[in-house]
């Protein structure tokens, strides 16, 4: 019976099943299926709240050990899991207890810390572009030619200084975007797509297994 | 090593300060300079402009903190024209989010306009706030499908959606006229697209972050996506049109400042390249 229970073909038919069930009300309109979609859809849900707590857990052990090792850095993994044990208390969705994200300490930390860092690592973009942008742009071929020349006027278009001494920069900026950037989006997208679905199909079918017990035959 | 060499080679050290000192400045001196206006935001403005009376509007927060920086201040300025015409047109606008940041976001929103005081709006009538839904495209899909099962209570004051008017009709995809999505990623346009835009035909507007843009190119030209609000500039743009300078109009020299050296340093190393005979090597 445990033999049976372990079959790889199990978990392939139970993805198939899953599978359809969401992909056909998406093209055909049947009742029974689309509240079997609905359901399933709200399994998802319950599946992905308790995924947080697998999160939580795992930060949990990592840091936990580099503080327990005192190993290089663990005064941050220390800060880490006060923060985030602090946050988690606080932010409980308990308003009676005073708890909730309108909790004095949880909007602190959240204004005061996690604000101004999540802005921080969004801004180290710009000192990394403005790196790799003067690395890039250089005229060594004709395609690095092009590159630059696209690059260059897509600053300029973007950058008030340089539209308010001649406006035709937005235009330049405009027919890079329309033309060859739009048409080699469209591209991308539909070579993704088409990855996408061959993906899907293979895996409806078994033949992809990756994410099953790491791709095992038997 | 000659100076036209060194000039190819800057140390990316160097670079970074330069970089830092190029946005601090404009911070610290703001330079005032003059904002041209562009297509996209004159089509966000006129888009909102000709929402037609009595539609339900839904605003998705659909970044976290990271996203702050650029999405914040267009954010702000669309809410305060949406909520300066709600009263004139009946519009109904329920905010939500798909990233779980999003409500944060909003709060920091809310510390700063205040609908009621500001704009005559009566929460729970004129606009509702129900928060985050969990699930990515699966909590997209199972909102449209059922609004009120997702977020039986709102989320400024938990309480069941059925005290308040403003939801009485507002149960699936079909009840809504508009979306307006600010974000930063996964889910996103794509998302909106397969579970709200093609299922239900629910038109709706981007704002996005400025690398994000490129991917959105298809997407407008086709008409799928009905208007575009590419990044910081774009929303200083909005700000003007809007004759309410804010947030964007105060960072928008920062990014002139930061593409103008990126021109220089681009410049500068192209001369050094081809003064050395880089490109005969090449």
């Amino acid at each position: 019976m445990s033999d049976t229970l372990r079959r790889i073909e199990i978990p392939i038919i139970i993805t198939a099943i899953c599978t359809l069930i969401q992909v056909i009300p998406y093209y055909i309109e049947i009742e029974v299926l689309d509240n079997t979609a609905a359901t399933l859809q709200q399994w998802v849900l319950l599946i992905v709240s308790m995924a947080t707590f697998i999160g939580v857990i795992s930060i949990g052990m990592v840091h936990g050990k580099r503080v327990q090792r005192q190993s290089e850095g663990w005064y941050f993994s220390g800060i880490l899991l006060i923060v985030m044990v602090v946050m988690a208390l606080t932010g409980l969705p308990l308003e009676s207890m005073g708890l909730g994200t309108k909790n004095p300490v949880y909007d602190f930390l959240f204004t005061n810390v996690q604000t101004p860092l999540g802005g921080t690592m969004y801004s180290i973009l710009a000192f990394f572009i403005a790196s790799a942008a003067y690395r890039a742009f250089r005229a060594r071929n004709i395609e690095a030619s092009i590159v630059l020349i696209a690059g260059i006027f897509m600053v300029m278009s973007n950058a008030p200084i340089f539209t308010s001494m001649f406006e035709g920069f937005k235009g330049i900026g405009n027919w890079i975007f329309d033309v060859p950037n739009a048409s080699t989006m469209r591209a991308v997208t539909i070579g993704a797509a088409l990855g996408a679905i061959a993906l899907a199909v293979r895996t409806l079918m078994g033949i992809e297994r990756g994410y099953l017990r790491g791709g095992g035959e038997d | 090593m000659s100076l036209l060499e060194r000039a190819q080679n800057i140390d990316r050290r160097w670079v970074y300060l330069l970089v830092w000192l190029f946005v601090l400045f404009p911070l610290l001196n703001p330079l005032g300079l003059p904002i041209p206006i562009g297509r996209d935001s004159t089509a966000w403005k006129e888009y909102i402009d000709a929402i037609p009376n009595d539609s339900v509007i839904m605003v998705s927060m659909d970044y976290g903190v990271s996203g702050m920086p650029e999405l914040y201040p267009m954010t702000v300025a669309s809410m305060k024209h949406l909520w300066s015409m709600t009263d004139a047109k009946n519009l109904k606008i329920v905010v939500i989010a798909f990233w779980n940041q999003g409500p944060l976001v909003f709060d920091t929103l809310l510390s700063q306009v205040d609908p009621e005081a500001d704009y005559g709006m009566v929460y729970g009538e004129d606009w509702i706030e129900l928060g985050w839904i969990p699930g990515g495209e699966t909590g997209m899909a199972a909102f449209a499908n059922d609004i009120w099962a997702q977020k039986p209570n709102d989320y400024l004051y938990s309480r069941p959606l059925d005290e308040y008017p403003i939801m009485e009709n507002i149960r699936v995809a079909e009840d809504v006229d508009l979306v307006v999505s600010f974000e930063t990623g996964t889910p996103g346009l794509p998302e909106w697209l397969r579970q709200w835009n093609d299922p239900y035909g629910v038109p709706f507007i981007v704002g996005c972050i400025g690398v994000s843009v490129p991917g959105m190119a298809p997407y407008l030209s086709s008409g799928q996506l009905s208007a575009l609000m590419p990044g910081l500039t774009a929303s200083a743009e909005y700000e003007v049109l809007l004759n309410r300078p804010g947030l964007a109009v105060a960072g928008v020299d920062a990014v002139s400042m930061s593409h103008l050296l990126v021109f220089i340093l681009v410049v500068v190393g192209n001369i050094a390249f081809f003064a050395t005979g880089g490109s005969r090597r090449s």
